[in-house]
């Protein structure tokens, strides 16, 4: 029996999802039996074909494992990592940093 | 040139920012941020909870070491960051990090092995020019000499490192983890006085510290030395090994054991210089025991202080900006961590 786990993320700007999918998806995932995949959605619910680029800023992350345990253990080590590039985009994106050298002057 | 090295392999999280200027003069330390993950004694750090301090700390430590270096995103070059070997999930953690500023700030990757990082940062600082590297940390122990574009592995543990040896000594003791075990047990056994035999494991040019440890470790529980340390000592018993005895004894050990070997490698070479570079490195016992062999061989041994011996960011930073100049590049999708990374798996481009 598989199970199954899709999380949204929804995120300021298309540049920050799409940083964000691509520092994710380099590490595989250990298990052979967690199987992980990445998606950049639009938020809104029209599913046009020729959705615009800029309008996906949802970082989709679907998961399917063999049971809820290490699905369990995916998904948590899956948030850990995107802590750490929510955290590096909090305070070390370049008009963060730039402000901030601003205020210091 | 400038590069920001991010190192966290183990349990210390470091944070460098190193400068090549671009007339060739030699490079500059512009910073030199570092926090350690401390465990409880007797205990050691598991990966596990080693990642989630290096996660909460990453951040604020790239930011102190932008602020204290005078740097802006706009002067950086590259981001370094130790591709390995390590533990797996602090690696991983470190390398999402480095990931993530090289997308947000627009910046190449490199990523580094650990152990040319130690030797790089060995050789800038020491001047040494072409020595044998004794390599000695928690997590290896190598002889190492370069030819023909490798750092080939002369010598080296044929189980667990020297300082894993050491480090799990001080879990037996429960010695404190502050600042770090190895640093704990040489402060002991400057005060023991009693040499204790143990087993002697050097096997040709490679070594093997299991047996020691498990013997030692029986010495200490036949003694009733482990464990918390009891106050009440037997005061008349002289013949009695106490801890720091054997803290001395384990040291003169293993360290002679470091230096046959390292010697060994100088003959085969034909070097007269030796580089001590990883933690173990900052022990002073094993600098002055290397530096007599290094000296009756009518040369001289190079070593650095717990700034650069211990694992720090400004040795990726160095050994990445070396490997970036002769146009080494990790792309972002092979920019993944492997917890193991022969250090003569390198080609080391940036020497002749």
């Amino acid at each position: 029996m598989e199970t199954k786990r899709t999380i949204s993320l929804p995120l300021p700007s298309n540049r920050l999802a799409s940083s964000a999918l691509q520092a994710l998806e380099v590490d595989a995932e250990l298990s052979p039996f967690v199987r992980r995949s990445f998606a950049l959605k639009s938020p809104t619910q029209n599913c046009t074909a020729d959705e615009d680029e800029a309008a996906k800023t949802v970082l989709e992350t679907t998961y399917r494992a063999t049971t809820n345990r290490m699905l369990r253990v995916a998904v948590n080590g899956f948030m850990e990592s995107l802590g750490v590039v929510l955290g590096v985009m909090e305070e070390l994106d370049v008009d963060v940093l730039t402000e901030e050298m601003e205020e210091e002057k | 040139m400038i590069a920001i090295g991010l190192e966290g392999s183990a349990n210390k999280l470091g944070v460098g920012i190193m400068l090549h200027p671009e007339d060739g003069s030699t490079p500059r330390v512009l910073a030199n941020i570092r926090h350690t993950y401390v465990s409880p004694p007797g205990e050691g750090f598991l990966p596990k909870d080693t990642a989630r301090h290096h996660r909460s700390w990453v951040v604020k430590l790239v930011k102190r070491a932008l602020r204290e270096a005078h740097v802006s995103v706009r002067d950086v070059d590259c981001i370094c960051y130790t591709k390995g070997p390590g533990m797996g999930a602090p690696l991983q953690s470190v390398a999402v990090a480095a990931r993530t500023l090289s997308l947000l700030w627009g910046k190449e990757l490199v990523g580094v092995n650990h152990c040319v990082g130690h030797i790089e940062m060995g050789r800038l600082i020491t001047g040494s020019t072409n020595p044998v590297v004794l390599y000695v940390s928690g997590g290896n122990t190598q002889v190492i000499a370069y030819s023909s574009q490798r750092y080939r592995i002369f010598g080296e543990t044929l189980d667990i490192a020297v300082g894993n040896c050491l480090d799990r000594f001080a879990r037996t003791l429960h010695i404190s983890n502050d600042p770090a075990p190895g640093y704990n047990i040489e402060q002991l056994a400057k005060k023991g006085k009693q040499l204790v035999d143990l087993p002697y494991t050097v096997k040709g040019m490679d070594c093997s510290f299991s047996g020691i440890l498990a013997a030692i470790d029986g010495l200490a529980a036949s003694y009733g030395l482990n464990g918390e340390e009891k106050e009440v000592e037997d005061a008349g018993d002289d013949s009695k090994p106490t801890r720091a005895d054997l803290c001395f004894s384990l040291q003169e050990t293993v360290f002679s054991m470091l230096v046959e070997i390292t010697e060994r490698a100088m003959a085969h070479v034909g070097s007269k210089e030796v580089l001590i570079v990883g933690g173990v490195g900052c022990n002073e016992r094993l600098q002055e025991m290397m530096g007599i062999m290094a000296r009756d061989r009518g040369g001289s041994v190079h070593a650095t202080d717990e700034r650069f011996c211990i694992d720090n960011g400004i040795m990726i930073a160095q050994a990445g900006l070396l490997a970036y100049k002769t146009g080494f590049r990790t792309p972002l999708k092979e920019s993944t961590c492997t917890q193991r990374f022969r250090t003569d798996d390198v080609f080391v481009k940036w020497r002749d």
